[in-house]
């Protein structure tokens, strides 16, 4: 310590000095002094002291920083000199001038923020906070809070980056003090959440929000990291960046993109994440939509194609979008149809709605028989027996097959199992593995003692052989009644049926052999190891191996080989030609008998040597006398005894099923067809059945494990099963030829006849964006129902009406009868000749002129074949009364704008309801009455429908009367409830039509659509006022009616009509009738014109 | 056209009425259409032989005329006596939708200055007692009816219109009709009072067995890829009404065999011969050729 004047220290200089200020100063000062004091050199604590005391004096609320700055000095005297404290004060003194306050801030933070930087990074640490002073009180604060978050956020942050923040912060203050504020107060945890590789990127790409779209600051710190987090954290910068790049492009819905595009990206595999980075990064140049769009439907994409050919995918949508920036963007929304072509053809999946009408056809032709395809889920969800949703199978009448198969790295071959799995189903049905009877003789085993087999077995007394009527025993169930073990009997019949069915499949259908042996072996290859398991579950497992055809997978101990031979030896006997399902029942019968005697226990042999199968080479077998058991090796159980440690008998359990072959339940599929009334034997009536029999018979098969079924208590669940059980039955009664109607495409069914509520049938179609000059791939449902019924006398009343104008249109359709025939004159060749001709011939000829020879006629058949479907507009437009409509005419503008619009909409229904004039719509049903009328007479095919809904899954397509339908009284009463609903959505209604046209046979078909106005629906355009985006896409199915070689022909009663329906029909016929009231006169007369 | 001998097929020509079959056309009965047929020409009833396309049809009515025998009448120095026993003259008509009655029945046509009289092939067949075979009887105008009547019961007369003659059949002439209930549309079915002047014989594809006999035979081929054929067209038939109007004919599964026995692979040979001819839709086109290579390897 050095010598100090006792009266005239420093330190009661300033002890005085300090009176002058608040006493929390002094007594923070005394505190302070107490601690620095005998730390500081003399020279250093006079000019601690002055500073405090200059920071003080600066200005009026100055003595708070002093307070700071006193308060800080003690803790930062721990960790620095005093020279480099000084350093570092001189720049919080040097904030005084700017404001105290951020001065004091700074003292304040100064002793936490010291450990992070280097004193000569001081400076740039408090401009940076000075540069959000912007000299209010609000930014003021802002600052400060800098200041006070510093300790926490440097820990998380170079002070160098630190300046993304501040400028982040700067930018959200520009707009709100308070969103700034409270981003600054989150950033510290928000910081922390994040890798420390990611945090400037993180801040980058949230300057660019906050310079895009601010307001999303907040959400951006709130759920960013979190959103971040699902990215692959190699990837996380790059993600950022890539998100900066399209925000900086796209503006507001930067952010949005950011947090979807993550969360699509969570959803694929985090290796891939690098690779689809990439390929967005190539499209952000081009369009950031594209870009982002890519990640999001990368999920979806990823399930169908490999990364590279993601690649290829990604390429063909960049050239769309180099040269149409909105056809790239449909094309990586997944919303183009060349988009879902590009990836059909390059996945190697194969979808089972993608082919299941070729392998209908296909099995078809093999079974002859109409058989359905549906996914195998459809079977399971049934709950009647089937649980398995991925294995193919058949119930008799319909085929199931996975829903898709994705095995092999070609389409080629992954079809190829699709054909294997069909052909192997097909082949149940055409080879009759469900058409066992007790009655037939095997062809290549010797009859069956009839009678009880495998003595052991406590199988119940047979029927004999006299079928009672309405017997409901099935003779499967009778055979497989005769074992005690109705599981391995199951298990055995399973193995041999399918041995034969493959074996005749490969000999009847050499072309799918090799697909066949293919998965043959590869379920060889897949088959659990043997060793481990107990000798009859093992001896099952190597017969299962060996209709596999592979022989070299057999593993049995060499010293029970005897115990194999025969048992293989019968198996493949059933490969023989012209063996039949009771062939297989023979087998399994001799079979059980062996493997029945094979104790269930594990053998204690080390030696399980490759089996060698000597009957699988072509040797001669010698009769069937030696297949029984025991014949040969005297005492099939005694050879086993020497490897039974003595262990206990192990339950059995079924082998693992092969998947190509899939369920086989012939039990439960002859009960079904038996209770469907198709009995192999003949047309038996459909047995009626009640639940108790149902049960009774059911609960010993096997095939059916209830309590897989659900996770109910089980007298519940088979409750449920046998109600769905019968639910089936009855369903398949109800509409039998199921096959044809397998899967989408409906045909209108015939189950119009009694008028029940009949559910809506949902068809889709694809719509057409102009922009992205491309379809959008099944966009549109429309949910065809029938009219509502009201009353006939609606129509009676019509004709009444309007009687003299019904006989006018009669008489003239009538006259468009069509004359039979037409004579064609002047032909060089035809039925006789024209005696005008022949006059004028010779006349020339004696006059020396050379003349034509054309001198024939003939009479041509002319057959008026037409179809029409009428397609009517039952928008809400329709209900404006016709004054209204004419009036709204004079001022158009609600046209365009549709606020006003609303308004005067409810205006308008106002003033209907008080004054029920005719409407729009009640013109549209007369001019129907009146056409229907006419074409009666004339006895052309005619539809009427009309159309309306709400937004592009919501396509409402009315009935009122279908082209084969005849006409009657059902029709008349429909018309009656022809009323308008919602929308106007042309394009899907048009393709429905033409598709009821396709189904129509004529010669001349044409689509006539009757509408109010221009075509819109919600979502049917960018916005509800866009016009041109519904314009084309009604033009577009217009086009492709005209492509199917129909007459499209739109009629308009709307007086703007002229515009868009120029638009719209280009060079096809259109007419805007402009004297509504004369659209009942009009339609008629347009008709026949179009058709004369 | 002809079944002559194998080497080259010289151009020939015939008067309509006196083409006759030279060989003993190939031809395996089914069941006992042989016998009907004979039985239905010994009592001059027409007949009516339905069925499926390519099924063998004119096939058939090639082998029976060639099997029913006729005395022929040659005249020599003045005198007639007959000579040899020949074979039936076949007049086919394959019937359209512009074929009218005087298409059958004959015209005048213009020579020189002059119109002349040409039979059409009907009175030439009822002047030489011919069979007369209108194929696909159905598509003709329905005016030809007014000269099958009178042809087909006991008049056995043609009317001649245009030269105001009647015109008795000479002995061995037999009306045969055909037509194939499968494809035509309602609109098309013979009238019964048509219908009812006929016996009818139904064809069908043969068995698989025979139907791979006849391909064997017809092409050349070897027996497994006749019995292949066979049993692929089986199949196929069973689309018959599903997608297709009709099933494959015994003639594409002869035009297979030929390809293949010329070297072109099964599945090639049956995909140009057979499903290309039969369908147009290419999902139908894929499920037959899913069958086709099912049954051959390649």
């Amino acid at each position: 310590m050095t010598d100090r004047s006792p009266s005239e220290s420093p330190l009661d200089t300033a002890r005085e000095a300090l009176r002058a200020f608040p006493p929390a100063l002094s007594q923070e000062f005394e505190s302070a002094v107490s601690v620095v004091e005998p730390i500081l050199e003399a020279d250093e604590f006079g000019h601690w002291i002055e500073t405090g005391l200059h920071v003080a004096r600066h200005s009026l609320r100055s003595w708070e920083a002093a307070s700071e700055y006193f308060r800080s000095s003690g803790p930062m005297l721990e960790q620095v000199t005093y020279d480099r404290m000084r350093e570092w004060c001189d720049v919080g003194v040097g904030l005084m001038d700017t404001s105290p306050a951020l001065a004091g801030a700074l003292f304040r933070a100064s002793p936490q923020v010291l450990p992070h930087l280097a004193v000569n990074q001081a400076t740039d640490w408090a401009a940076q906070g000075q540069s959000l002073y912007k000299g209010t009180w609000k930014s003021g604060s802002l600052s400060a809070q800098y200041f006070d978050v510093s300790p926490n956020v440097l820990p998380h942050l170079p002070l160098s980056q630190m300046r993304l923040l501040v400028e982040l912060i700067d930018s959200l203050a520009s707009h709100s003090y308070e969103l700034a504020s409270a981003c600054l107060g989150m950033a510290p945890n928000v910081l922390g959440q994040l890798e420390r590789s990611d945090r400037a990127p993180f801040l980058e790409f949230g300057g660019i929000v906050a310079h895009t779209a601010w307001v999303d600051a907040r959400v951006y710190f709130e759920r960013g990291p979190v959103a971040l987090h699902q990215v692959n954290p190699d990837q996380r910068g790059r993600y950022l960046g890539l998100a900066g790049q399209v925000a900086l492009k796209v503006g507001r819905l930067g952010h949005p993109y950011f947090i979807e595009s993550a969360q699509a990206l969570s959803e694929v595999e985090r290796d891939l994440h690098e690779g689809l980075l990439e390929l967005a990064e190539q499209l952000a140049p081009h369009s950031g939509d594209a870009a982002m769009e890519f990640l999001k439907s990368s999920p979806r994409v990823v399930q169908r194609l490999s990364i590279d050919d993601i690649a290829r995918w990604q390429e063909f949508g960049l050239n769309i979008l180099q040269q149409s920036v909105d056809g790239g963007e449909a094309f990586f929304r997944l919303e183009s149809t060349r988009g879902e072509e590009v990836m059909e053809a390059l996945s190697s999946r194969v979808d089972l709605d993608r082919v299941s009408e070729l392998i209908r056809m296909y099995c078809k032709a093999l079974t002859g028989i109409d058989v359905g395809i549906k996914s195998s889920e459809e079977l399971a969800s049934k709950g009647v027996g089937w649980v398995d949703e991925s294995s193919p199978t058949t119930e008799g009448t319909t085929i199931y097959l996975p829903d898709m198969v994705e095995r092999y790295a070609s389409k080629e071959d992954n079809f190829s199992v699709y054909k294997v799995f069909a052909t192997h189903q097909a082949g149940r049905l055409e080879f009759g593995s469900f058409e066992y009877e007790q009655s037939r003789t095997p062809q290549v085993f010797e009859p069956a003692a009839n009678g009880q087999s495998g003595g052991n077995g406590a199988a119940p007394p047979q029927n004999g052989d006299g079928e009672a009527p309405g017997e409901i025993h099935t003779d499967m169930e009778r055979f497989f009644d005769r074992f005690g073990d109705r599981r391995l009997a199951h298990d055995i019949f399973t193995i041999i049926e399918d041995t034969r069915i493959d074996t005749i499949v490969k000999r009847e259908y050499a072309g799918v052999r090799r697909a066949l042996n293919r998965l043959q072996q590869a379920a060889a290859e897949r088959r659990r190891p043997i060793e481990n398991m107990p000798a009859r579950q093992a001896m099952v497992e190597n017969l299962l191996r060996a209709s596999l055809d592979d022989a070299g997978n057999i593993r049995w101990p060499t010293e029970l080989a005897d115990q194999l031979r025969t048992p293989l030896r019968i198996l493949n006997r059933i490969r023989h030609e012209g063996a039949t399902v009771e062939d297989s029942a023979a087998a399994t019968q001799l079979l059980y008998d062996w493997v029945a005697q094979v104790p269930n226990v594990e053998l204690e042999t080390d030696d399980w040597s490759e089996f060698e199968d000597h009957s699988m080479a072509g040797e001669q077998d010698e009769g069937d006398t030696d297949l029984m058991p025991g014949s040969g090796s005297s005492g099939l159980e005694e050879s086993f005894m020497p490897f039974m440690p003595g262990s206990e008998e192990r339950p059995y359990d079924s082998p693992e099923p092969v998947d190509f072959r899939g369920d086989f339940k012939p039990e439960l599929v002859q009960l079904l067809m038996k209770l469907k009334g198709e009995t192999g034997t003949g047309d038996a009536p459909p047995i009626p059945l009640t639940k108790e029999q149902l049960q009774e018979l059911l609960e010993k098969s096997v095939e059916i494990s209830i309590n897989e079924l659900m996770d109910m208590d089980l007298a519940e669940s088979s409750g449920m099963f046998l109600d769905n059980l019968l639910k089936e039955v009855n369903s398949i009664q109800g509409d039998r030829p199921e096959g044809q109607q397998a899967m989408g495409d409906d045909s209108t069914g015939a189950d119009d006849g009694d008028e029940l509520p009949v559910e809506a049938k949902s068809f889709y179609y694809d719509e057409w964006d102009f922009r992205a000059a491309d379809y959008k791939p099944r966009w549109c449902r429309v949910q065809e129902q029938r009219g509502e019924v009201g009353d006939v006398s609606y129509y009676r009343e019509t004709l009444h009406a309007h009687a003299q104008l019904v006989q006018e249109t009669r008489k003239q359709f009538e006259m468009l009868r069509p004359e039979l025939f037409r004579k064609i004159k002047r032909l060089t060749d035809g039925e006789d000749y024209d005696l005008d001709a022949v006059i004028e011939w010779y006349t020339e000829k004696i006059a020396g002129a050379t003349t034509e020879t054309k001198l024939f006629y003939r009479r041509n058949k002319v057959e008026r074949d037409v179809a029409v479907a009428f397609l009517l507009d039952v928008s809400a437009s329709t209900d404006e009364e016709i004054q209204k409509h004419q009036d709204r005419r004079q001022d158009d503008q609600f046209d365009d704008d549709p606020r006003k619009y609303l308004s005067w909409w409810a205006q308008r229904r106002a003033e209907a309801a008080r004054h029920p004039g005719k409407r729009i719509i009640d013109l549209e049903k007369e001019a129907v009455v009146l056409l229907i009328e006419a074409l009666e007479a004339i006895g052309d095919k005619y539809g009427v429908y009309g159309f309306s809904g709400y937004g592009r899954d919501n396509v409402e397509f009315f009935v009122y009367k279908d082209m084969d339908e005849p006409f009657g009284d059902r029709t008349k009463e429909r018309i009656d409830k022809i009323a308008p609903v919602r929308s106007t959505r042309m394009g899907p209604a048009i393709r429905h039509c033409i598709w009821k046209l396709q189904n129509t046979d004529a010669k001349v078909k044409i689509l006539m659509l009757l509408s109010d106005g221009r075509p819109q629906d919600h979502g049917y355009g960018r916005d509800r006022t866009e016009k041109e985006y519904a314009i084309h896409d009604t033009k577009m199915a217009l086009t492709e009616a005209r492509r199917e070689g129909m007459v499209p022909f739109a009629l308009t009663v709307d007086r703007a009509g002229h515009d868009y329906l120029k638009q719209m029909c280009q060079d096809m016929a259109y007419e805007v009738v402009a004297d509504i009231e004369s659209l009942p006169r009009r339609l008629p007369a347009l008709y026949r014109r179009l058709t004369g | 056209m002809t079944t002559a001998a194998e080497p080259i097929t010289e151009y020939r020509s015939w008067a309509v009425e006196e083409f006759r079959l030279e060989e003993e056309p190939y031809y395996v009965p089914v069941q006992d259409e042989v016998d009907i047929f004979q039985s239905a020409w010994n009592n001059k009833i027409p007949v009516l032989l339905k069925g499926p396309t390519g099924c063998g049809k004119t096939r058939f009515i090639e082998y029976m005329a060639y099997h029913l025998n006729r005395p022929l009448a040659v005249v020599r120095d003045g005198k007639a006596e007959i000579e040899t026993e020949s074979n039936l003259p076949l007049v086919t008509v394959a019937c359209h939708e512009d074929l009218t009655a005087s298409d059958l029945v004959g015209r005048y046509l213009l020579e020189g200055n002059e119109t002349v009289w040409i039979d059409g092939p009907l009175t030439r067949a009822v002047k030489a007692g011919a069979i007369c075979y209108l194929d696909e009887v159905v598509e003709a105008r329905k005016d030809t009816t007014v000269l099958i009547h009178p042809l087909t019961d006991h008049r056995r007369i043609l009317p001649v219109e245009k030269k105001s003659q009647l015109l008795q059949a000479r002995d061995g002439f037999l009306l045969v009709i055909s037509f194939n209930p499968g494809y035509q549309s309602a609109l098309k079915d013979l009238k019964q009072s048509t219908r009812q002047r006929f016996v009818a014989i139904e064809f069908d594809y043969p068995p698989r067995e025979t139907e791979a006999e006849i391909v064997r035979h017809e092409s050349g081929c070897d027996p497994d890829i006749a019995l292949n054929l066979a049993k692929m067209a089986e199949k196929i038939r069973n689309l018959r009404e599903h997608g297709l109007a009709e099933g494959a004919s015994t003639r594409l599964l002869i035009y297979a065999g030929r390809m293949i026995t010329q070297g072109v692979s099964p599945r090639r040979a049956c995909q140009v011969s057979i499903v290309w001819p039969l369908t147009d839709d290419g999902e139908i086109q894929r499920s037959i050729e899913e069958v086709v290579s099912s049954i051959f390897e390649e």
